[in-house]
């Protein structure tokens, strides 16, 4: 075995939490304590394995180094992180204890990093492949971050500091512990997706770990109590306490393990007989009779060897298969390190004093050969096991084996990743799998091909080279309003995190005289795999750089430690040599307070006479702008209250206002009428105390009613279009002078050139039409409809009060009275839809008004109201429903976009969408800025599609039904709701036998339930779990198809 | 966690003579599209002894800026001599590149500037009245000096401390150090976003 401290692996001596090794075994992280926050950094392993790498100043020792984990104090409203912000001198004079990162882990991928700290959140982070080297501008070059590792989730839950974190196996699932006494389960699919809290702990959470089969989780807390859950159903399947009952004192942590073959779980601090012991729990049957003893203080932390070993196979000896063993590492309080294997009874190995204080955590690398240990000391040290010592690692075939024997094919975990090892038991079910794959694969194929092209436009144009020679050229700059210069940025990258955006640009180290050294490193292959580390190269390793010890051939001694300090001080040391001529050094410090504090010219004192307005002019003249805007649109400003009297008010609030201002004025212009079959009309409908005398006037014995609608003033004459394909329009001449003086009025119509006309006896006030019908509303408040060949189909109507709109769509005719009734007759069938219904129930409100009124092609009328909501009638019950209001929260809330079938498929025209308007983004927003709990977020999405089907059904819009039906079924498939999801299979199927008694329809808004069921077997069929439900739906769909 | 961060600063055409404008090739990245444009500027520290000789060489206004990694050359004008003491044309000075948003400083890079005559003769005997036209100007471009500042990156979060930063913007003298405690912000007694981030990245 052999030892090592790489000193440079250091936090500038604050103290090290935790270690872990990446799965590839080329990089590992360090988490702890940074200068005012929590700090996690990536390093680099081969310079830990080779003496050669470390001595290679082209080869990084740092990888990246994150110091995004804030302060105690942190503003947890996402978005918008306001660090806590104080120097560090003034952390240590308050005394405040410094944030600080618990506990780093690798994602069993490799792909992530979860980092948990004393700011309560747990952050993933991901690399983001295509920016290269960068440094970190003004430090010096060996801080440079040669990857660039991005968060791409925060997951916020805890209340408390988070103090460990554990990827499950296939990380599945990621689970973290808090200082708030629960167990958190992320669903490490769908960050951050919470799928369980798991309370029962009455102390600090201090270590978690997976059982290696998937079945249980473990925690380990300050309550004096071990914990063990159930994964199938996040309950508590023991809780262990006995060995736990002499335990005092506390340790910052306890992280516990699970042994590689799962029959074993290893605790931190326990006490056997006063002694500190690390306790042995046997999965079968939850025992503790044996435990780790010989440490002198609390066991901090237990880590098992990934890998399962079998006795070295000699030669000569005859090939009796020994039983197979495992081997675990524990780290105490007591600055030692012991290394067991489970088929002795002596530890391996154990050193003293390997730090100057409490072992904090402990990583093996994947071939199990090696271990990191980190220390509260700051400090890491580096064991190097040979296969002699340890044994023969079983292969990974050989240890699933083992696992198979023990606990058979049924591995608890089932996700989305691990569906592929269910049993599918239907041949149909294959059928849509495979159907599945093939189209995945092929917009793989497409969207790699995007990708392609996209970069070859991207490289096509120039270098970053030519890019920068002409920068200054062609970079655009213009004069805003008031001179001042604008330049607009080129845009040379874009971000990786998340999702989105194809890796166009592969970038170059931008810095000229820094990143000079980091752009030769980052070409040489640096990165050399743990499996090239022959034990040899740690033969050479010198003193020089770093301590070498055979241990037991050598105490390690207090020299180490020592060496250790001082070197660990250097770096830290650094002093900035700035000039090289030291006569210059006099006026230097004299500039000092210039580089640091703002000085008067940021501030916004003009020095030069040709300076372009400063800051505070400008704010002030965006406020006097802001201000008149505010004021044009009457709002009802905040100005006033505030306290400064050159505020900003924000203009985020202010654009919103400015938008909605002009959308309003757009609907008032009233839309283009593109779609012949449905034209919302645009009204100004308005509340009595806003209507003109003169209007009061012209109203014929109009009741005294509480609401009056505006009434069409009559007009000389007027055209109306009534349809632009097929060409249809409509011509009324009021006060033709007719024969014998009489004055009739003419009723022109055009439609493609044919053209007809009659004449009344009245005014006309106001007209409408379709394809099937014209009618015209006239001053004796009589209604005449006729055929689109100009016969009337009725004796003139009389209506109940002067007309105010009358509208048209197919053979419905829909007249609003100025008494605020509202009547639609089907003119075909000759019946009535809606009888003189009152408006009252929905203007109810004091300044309401109609905004906008749309008949549907099956006659129900909606009426679009001022303050955003929009009500249809609905015939069949006599009522007034509410079918969208702007200011629903649940619209705001609700995220189905992973349930939309495609982009183009999103557009979905209709009634429904007509009055909605567009919205659909919000939903990813609204999860964005008020970070809603998943759970929430499930609800809101589930209330908001539900209203959207209710809707759709009263409005009887078919296409539009089956549109949100299907969004709503995509929903319930992919969370997971199946009882809603029954209930909806079993209202489409119907009864499968004919009874009398059913009063099932087989149809709903024009659709058929079964063809419905039909299109949603897919959908069904996408998640295994509802493979049952598929099962039945379509046995049962083929037996009525039979009959 | 600042929005916007400063990858790189390239000087161009250094050394020149005294009186070619500076020119910075900022190389800056977002990490979430910005709702306003930022303002940089250049300053020109004439004097040593005091902040009365600053000058604002230039100062743009640079957006939109969405996220990504952008890049753009900030020119600016030489100093305007006659606005520089004597005493303090030859010798060591500095040059400060700010960047605001909303009106808060969250970066400044500074680079110590040298400017001398590069005649062997002049540098023996310098005139007396100093000539601008012989002098030239070096940019120490290896040894930036970059601090960084916590500023409220949100518009719409919190007017409070964003009412107090145009405040100070207005009052253009002394920064009020002896502030009430700010609501849900640490420490109570200053303004933090007054102090430096990490107080100095420097070499």
């Amino acid at each position: 075995m052999k030892l090592l401290k790489p000193t440079w692996v250091n936090h500038n001596g604050k103290p090290i939490f935790s270690v872990d090794i990446h799965p590839d075994g080329t990089k590992f992280a360090t988490g702890g304590q940074g200068q005012d926050s929590g700090k996690v950094v990536i390093w680099n392993m081969s310079p830990v394995l080779q003496e050669d790498d470390e001595k290679d100043e082209n080869i990084p020792k740092m990888l990246c180094q994150m110091d995004n984990h804030l302060g105690t104090d942190v503003d947890c409203t996402p978005g918008r992180v306001i660090r806590q912000k104080t120097q560090p001198t003034h952390r240590t004079i308050l005394g405040q204890t410094a944030a600080c990162v618990n506990c780093v882990r690798w994602s069993n991928s490799g792909l992530y990093l979860a980092s948990g700290g004393d700011d309560k959140l747990i952050m993933v982070w991901k690399r983001a492949t295509y920016i290269g080297p960068s440094t970190v501008f003004g430090s010096s070059g060996k801080l440079a971050n040669v990857e660039q590792w991005r968060c791409v989730s925060i997951l916020r839950s805890h209340s408390g500091d988070v103090m460990d974190v554990a990827w499950s196996p296939h990380d599945a699932w990621l689970a973290s512990c808090s200082v708030d006494n629960t167990v958190v389960i992320w669903n490490a699919v769908k960050f951050p997706e919470i799928l369980a809290t798991l309370r029962g702990h009455s102390g600090l959470v201090k270590g978690l770990t997976w059982d290696p089969v998937g079945k249980y989780i473990a925690s380990q807390a300050d309550d004096r109590s071990l914990k063990v859950w159930r994964t199938l159903d996040w309950q508590l399947e023991t809780s262990i306490t006995k060995p736990f009952d002499e335990c005092g004192g506390t340790t910052h942590v306890l992280r516990l393990s699970w042994s590689p073959d799962g029959h074993y779980l290893v605790s931190a601090h326990a006490m056997n007989n006063s002694g500190p012991t690390a306790q042995i729990i046997e999965r079968e049957g939850w025992k503790t009779n044996m435990d780790f003893v010989g440490h002198r203080k609390a066991v901090t932390v237990v880590k098992f060897n990934p890998k399962i070993f079998k006795k070295k196979q000699k030669n000569g000896s005859s090939a009796k298969p020994s039983c197979p063993y495992c081997c675990c590492a524990v780290g105490s309080k007591d600055r030692s390190l012991s290394v067991w294997l489970t088929c002795l009874k002596r530890p391996l190995v154990v050193i003293h004093e390997l730090f100057d204080k409490s072992i904090m955590d402990i990583s093996w690398t994947l071939n199990g050969l090696g271990i990191l240990v980190c220390s509260m000391d700051g400090s890491v040290a580096f064991l190097d096991f040979s296969q002699d010592e340890l044994g023969d690692p079983l292969s990974e075939e050989e240890k699933s084996r083992i696992h198979q024997s023990t606990y058979g094919k049924s591995l608890a975990i089932m996700t989305e990743t691990q569906l592929s090892t269910a049993v599918i038991e239907n041949p149909e079910m294959l059928k849509y799998q495979r159907r599945q794959q093939q189209q995945q694969l092929g917009q793989k194929g497409a969207s790699a091909r995007e990708s392609s092209s996209a970069t070859s436009v991207a490289v096509n144009g120039e270098s970053l080279e030519d890019i920068r020679k002409n920068l200054l050229k062609k970079q655009v700059e213009t004069r805003t309003a008031d001179g001042r210069r604008r330049i607009t940025p080129l845009c040379i990258a874009q971000l990786d995190t998340g999702d989105f955006s194809t890796a166009f640009f592969n970038s170059i180290p931008l810095s000229g005289s820094l990143a000079g050294t980091m752009l030769s490193s980052h070409s040489s292959p640096q990165l050399l795999p743990l499996e090239s580390s022959s034990p040899s190269s740690f033969g050479i390793s010198k003193p020089s750089t770093e301590q070498t010890v055979a241990v037991g051939s050598k105490p390690v001694g207090e020299a180490v430690g020592k060496d250790s300090v001082t070197a660990t001080s250097t770096p830290t040391a650094s002093s900035p040599s700035v000039l090289t001529t030291p006569s210059k050094i006099e006026p230097m410090k004299a500039f000092d307070s210039r580089f640091t504090e703002r000085s008067k010219a940021t501030s916004g004192t003009p020095v030069l006479t040709s300076v372009p307005p400063t800051v505070t002019e400008r704010l002030k003249e965006q406020n006097l702008v802001k201000e008149g805007r505010s004021r044009d649109l009457q709002e009802s400003s905040s100005d006033s209250d505030e306290k400064v009297p050159v505020t900003k008010p924000s203009s985020l609030s202010k654009r919103r206002l400015e938008l909605e201002a002009e959308t309003v004025e757009k609907k008032k212009k009233g839309r283009p009428r593109k779609d012949s079959r449905l034209m919302p009309m645009s009204l100004s409908v308005q509340s009595p105390a806003s209507l003109t005398a003169e209007k009061d006037a012209s109203c014929l014995s109009a009741p005294a009613l509480a609401l009056k609608l505006p009434i069409p003033g009559a007009q000389r004459a007027f055209t109306l279009q009534v349809s632009s394909d097929p060409s249809m329009y409509i011509e009324v001449e009021n006060e033709v002078t007719a024969v014998g003086g009489v004055k009739l009025s003419r009723l022109k119509c055009n439609r493609e050139g044919k053209a007809w006309e009659t004449v009344l006896t009245s005014r006309i006030l106001t007209a409408a039409g379709s394809c099937d019908v014209v009618c015209v509303a006239c001053e004796k408040r009589t209604l005449s409809v006729f055929s689109t060949c100009g016969r009337r189909l009725l004796p003139p109507i009389l209506l109940p009060s002067p007309i105010s709109t009358l509208h048209c769509t197919g053979t419905y005719v829909m007249a609003l009275t100025a008494a605020a009734t509202l009547s639609v007759w089907d003119i075909h069938r000759q019946v009535v839809v809606v009888k003189e219904e009152s408006l009252h129930s929905i203007l109810a409100g004091s300044d309401m008004t109609v905004s906008q009124i749309l008949l549907t092609q099956h006659g129900i009328p909606v009426m679009n109201l001022s303050d955003g909501k929009a009500y249809c009638f609905n015939p069949s019950l006599s009522t007034w429903n509410l079918i969208s209001d702007k200011q629903d929260s649940l619209a705001q809330c609700a995220d189905f976009r992973s349930s939309l079938p495609s982009q183009d498929a999103m557009l979905c025209s209709g009634p429904l969408a007509i009055i909605q308007g567009r919205t659909s983004n919000s939903g990813r927003q609204a999860a964005r800025l008020f970070s809603m709990p998943h759970v929430v977020q499930q609800e809101t999405t589930l209330a908001y599609l539900e209203n959207q089907v209710a809707a759709a059904l009263s409005l009887q819009s078919s296409h539009e039904y089956r549109h949100w039906l299907l969004i709503y079924a995509r929903y319930l498939v992919n969370e997971g709701f199946e009882y809603r999801l029954r209930e909806i299979c079993k209202d489409l199927l119907g009864p499968v036998h004919y009874s009398t008694g059913s009063q099932w329809e087989s149809t709903v808004v024009g659709l058929r339930k079964r063809e419905l069921l039909r299109e949603l077997l897919p959908v069904i069929g996408q998640n295994l779990r509802f493979q049952r439900l598929f099962t039945e739906c379509q046995e049962q769909l083929d037996i009525l198809r039979d009959k | 966690m600042a929005k916007v961060s400063v990858l790189n600063v390239a000087v161009l055409e250094n050394p020149s003579p005294f009186h070619s404008p500076f020119r910075f090739e900022i190389s800056f990245e977002c990490n979430e599209a910005l709702e306003d444009d930022l303002e940089w500027k250049i300053i020109y520290v004439g004097s040593a002894e005091s902040e009365e000789f600053d000058q604002v060489l230039d100062s743009v206004l640079v957006g939109p800026v969405p996220a990504g990694r952008h890049m753009f050359v900030f020119q600016a004008d030489a100093p305007n001599p006659s606005l520089i003491p004597e005493t303090d044309a030859v010798g060591v000075t500095v040059v400060l590149i700010t960047c605001t948003y909303h009106g808060q400083e969250f970066i400044r890079v500074g680079y110590y500037v040298n400017n001398e005559y590069p005649s062997p003769e002049l540098r023996e005997n310098p005139p007396q009245k100093p000539d601008f036209s012989q002098l030239q100007r070096n940019i120490l471009a290896s040894n930036p000096r970059v601090t960084r500042f916590h500023i409220n990156w949100d518009n719409s979060a919190d007017d409070q401390l964003e009412a107090m930063d145009s405040q100070d913007l207005s009052l253009s003298g002394g920064l009020p150090f002896s502030c009430t405690p700010l609501k849900g912000l640490g420490l109570p007694g200053c303004i933090p976003s007054l102090l430096p981030e990490n107080s100095m990245d420097c070499i």
